[in-house]
């Protein structure tokens, strides 16, 4: 898709997105101090406005820098940083393209779950939104067809969130609880699933 | 609660606002976010800009070591929370001379998250950054696990360091490195004998009851790690300067820099008590003391209690803290 369906597709989706806030502060409240839902709304209506106001000539780097800029200052929280982070390493596998495609996604996966797994020092298993992303990006790198991917990534997020509710959580506020956290889905994992669910149901072209 | 306070969540913007007001030969905002905070002189052509940040409480913590020879910047977050990784861009940003900035602040985990982030903020716009985190309370994490301590009262002597290091045109790699050793050869042990009241809560951050002291405190109204009966001043200084010399494996013939800090509300008469014995302890064990700081330099608002930091000096760090220095809190002739 070029730079122009993209944004439009991003901010489609995190209107949609926004709809999860109710479940996602529900969750977050009984593993850690329930500001997701404000994190994940406060956010997406700053991307949006901000991807509102952006040039129509501005690239796909341009655009998830925008989205990082915009996600990180409506809420400096942990998980903003996290994800304002990991949207800047994405942006940097993005110089000089003007289309994104299925390999462009991939590498922008692959880019931004290896940044959340190194500043916040987490792995797969902690039980945190690593186990999304990384989920989602190993789908991408093996998916050799694009249609058929966006459905594929849906599946593997929403696995990846299933297997979280056994693990105990490893990682920030969670962790505190032990083995109290056993049995609950870990609300970033969740995020990341509600947001690639929320991405598929636009319509348009898909990558 | 008893303060002095208008609304509690016009607290830091309204004391900050203060601060400018009352110097503005020193300190400016150069944006209309006055949570970001530089020298009035900011940013010097070709120096390395120093930039540091974290929660309000500390006074003069973080935004009183911005001036001459010292922190070139400042970003400032709510009360013992972070600052956001836009403020310390725009620090950065405020402060860049061309020779890049070195991030110094305590250890903490969302200052460091926001502190990277607006690092990568910084490498886009081309502003080259490196990062050195103060971890010197020796109570928060043994020895063998030091690069998780956490940052109280010691980063003062970091500051000063890198900040006269910056001050004669050294480059952001020599900048970075005499931070890092400043650091390493910091250690610093504190108690706390009186809770913090947050300004937004109204309630007090620990219960103790009397005759306790909380040992092993940290600058966030934290509890220490661990509890015991209060002690006499010259015990409580045995203890500071036992587990110090140990920590820094200080021997005959060392010589130190010496920081006795005061947490917010502790008379400055009790202060000298503990630098009185402490003065003594290490005289005995044939360690001069060469640099000497008495007061407030690290508080966590009106908490009880005091820190003593330890700072092994060679020639060359000694010439950095004797070089000149001026804030609107501190100042080295």
């Amino acid at each position: 898709m070029n730079a122009k369906d993209l944004n439009d597709h991003i901010r489609r989706s995190l209107e949609i997105l926004t709809e999860s806030a109710d479940e996602l502060r529900d969750l977050d409240q009984a593993l850690g101090d329930g500001d997701l839902g404000i994190t994940i709304t406060a956010g997406s209506h700053a991307v949006v406005a901000e991807l509102d106001q952006l040039a129509d000539d501005a690239t796909p780097t341009e655009i998830a820098r925008t989205c990082a800029k915009a996600f990180a200052n409506a809420n400096p929280s942990t998980m903003a940083a996290l994800v304002a982070g990991a949207l800047l390493a994405g942006s940097r596998t993005w110089e000089g393209k003007d289309d994104i495609g299925l390999p462009e996604a991939a590498e922008f996966a692959a880019a931004a779950a290896n940044s959340i797994a190194q500043r916040g020092k987490t792995q797969v298993g902690d039980k945190t939104i690593l186990d999304g992303i990384h989920a989602a990006a190993e789908t991408l790198r093996s998916a050799s067809d694009s249609g058929q991917a966006a459905a594929a990534v849906v599946d593997a997020a929403a696995r990846a969130v299933e297997e979280t509710r056994s693990l105990q959580s490893r990682r920030g506020r969670a962790s505190w609880l032990q083995e109290r956290s056993i049995g609950l889905a870990d609300p970033g994992a969740t995020a990341f699933q509600r947001f690639v669910e929320a991405w598929s149901r636009v319509d348009g072209p898909s990558s | 609660m008893r303060k002095i306070i208008n609304a509690p969540e016009n607290f830091v913007d309204e004391f900050v606002e203060g601060i400018l007001l009352a110097h503005p030969d020193l300190v400016k905002t150069p944006g209309d976010d006055v949570r970001v905070m530089v020298r009035a002189d900011a940013p010097v052509a070709g120096q390395v800009g120093i930039v540091t940040g974290g929660g309000s409480g500390h006074l003069p913590l973080f935004k009183g070591y911005v001036g001459r020879g010292l922190c070139s910047g400042v970003a400032i977050g709510n009360v013992f929370s972070s600052p956001s990784s836009d403020q310390i861009f725009q620090a950065t940003m405020a402060v860049d001379g061309g020779a890049g900035v070195l991030y110094l602040y305590g250890n903490y985990g969302g200052d460091v998250l926001n502190f990277d982030l607006a690092a990568d903020l910084a490498d886009l716009e081309g502003v080259p950054t490196m990062t050195v985190v103060g971890r010197d309370d020796v109570a928060s994490q043994p020895k063998d696990n030091e690069h998780e301590r956490r940052g109280v009262a010691g980063i003062f002597f970091a500051y000063k360091a890198a900040g006269a290091a910056a001050e004669r045109g050294d480059s952001l790699e020599r900048v970075a490195a005499i931070a890092e050793d400043v650091v390493a050869h910091t250690a610093t042990i504190g108690i706390g004998l009186a809770p913090t009241i947050l300004p937004t809560t109204g309630k007090p951050s620990f219960e103790l009851p009397d005759g306790q002291m909380e040992i092993g405190i940290g600058i966030h109204g934290e509890p220490g790690s661990r509890r015991g009966p209060l002690e006499t001043a010259d015990e409580i200084a045995t203890d500071f300067v036992e587990a110090l010399v140990g920590d820094l494996s200080l021997r005959e013939g060392a010589r130190v820099a010496i920081l006795v800090n005061g947490l917010g509300a502790t008379p400055l008469e009790e202060l000298y008590l503990l630098y009185r014995r402490a003065h003594q302890l290490l005289a005995e064990r044939g360690i001069e003391i060469v640099k000497r700081y008495v007061g407030e330099y690290a508080t966590s608002l009106e908490m009880a209690g005091a820190s003593i930091s330890l700072l092994e000096l060679d020639d060359a760090r000694l010439e950095l803290l004797n070089a000149p220095a001026l804030s609107p809190f501190f100042q080295e002739r």
